[in-house]
């Protein structure tokens, strides 16, 4: 990951990692003449960023940290051979007491992604994560 | 895509039953090595009856059913809640509908209700999305 404070890198997007990626996610329509990225290939683009959030910067416990909901947001169509100039930031960050008592941790992340030559917005990954109260872990 | 109608149903798409490769293929595939997809003993620390799959596996499974119904590049926005856990041995199975149709020619959409469910019934993901209709 490159970029000046970690929250910033650029990232090509690649013919074999979508290809994998679209095994993975069983998606039919992937054509190796006519490639396209799967809707949620951007996953993969914020894993980093998203693995070091949640283990280093939030130390949210993986033991009790679910996934809540996972948007994007399509202005562009996503190329394979694109360079990417990505920008995450968490735009939320609450907690909230939950049904059974406790606490519940929210923190809700918000990734653009530009174009890197012309700067034009690509696309929009939100991720909200969720840490439930120790104890409330069986939460779904 | 023009025959598409506000009401219509996609078509039938099911995945698994899913394996234990298939978590560690997604996990592979999305850079997501949280443990508790594919290291048993730690997901049996965490209380849990065994490795779980990712969320975003079932709702890379949910979009695949979105691209089979409408094509590869066709989704302009995708947003989905994960209600329930997936485990190993799971047949997931995806269900859609058409809510709303609007526009002409290049910038005709289609909103769907989407929803992926166990073999028990059980919604694991629901979401919505919109489609470019061509």
């Amino acid at each position: 990951m490159s970029g000046s404070d970690g929250c910033e890198w650029e990232f090509p997007v690649e013919w074999s990692k979508a290809r994998d990626f679209a095994r993975a996610v069983h998606d039919g329509a992937w054509d190796d003449r006519n490639p396209v990225p799967s809707p949620t290939f951007p996953a993969y683009i914020t894993s980093d960023f998203v693995e070091r959030l949640v283990v280093d910067d939030l130390n949210l416990d993986l033991k009790r940290t679910l996934h809540g909901e996972q948007e994007y947001e399509y202005l562009r169509p996503l190329r394979i051979g694109a360079r990417l100039r990505c920008r995450a930031r968490i735009v939320e960050d609450y907690v909230k007491e939950g049904r059974r008592g406790g606490k519940m941790r929210f923190v809700v992340c918000e990734t653009e992604m530009c174009d890197a030559e012309t700067g034009e917005v690509i696309l929009r990954e939100r991720s909200t994560s969720i840490e439930t109260a120790p104890g409330e872990g069986k939460v779904a | 895509m023009n025959a598409v109608r506000e009401g219509d149903g996609g078509p039938a798409f099911s995945v698994g039953p899913l394996t234990r490769t298939d978590f560690v293929r997604y996990a592979g595939a999305s850079g997501d090595f949280n443990p508790i997809h594919h290291d048993e003993p730690f997901a049996k620390s965490a209380g849990l009856p065994s490795v779980m799959a990712h969320g975003m596996l079932s709702a890379g499974i949910l979009a695949s059913f979105v691209t089979q119904w409408f094509g590869a590049g066709c989704v302009r926005r995708y947003k989905v809640r994960f209600r329930e856990r997936v485990w190993p041995g799971d047949v997931l199975s995806a269900e859609g509908r058409v809510v709303h149709v609007r526009g002409d020619g290049d910038q005709r959409r289609a909103e769907l209700e989407l929803v992926l469910k166990r073999q028990d019934g059980v919604a694991v993901v629901s979401g919505i999305a919109e489609v470019t209709l061509q």
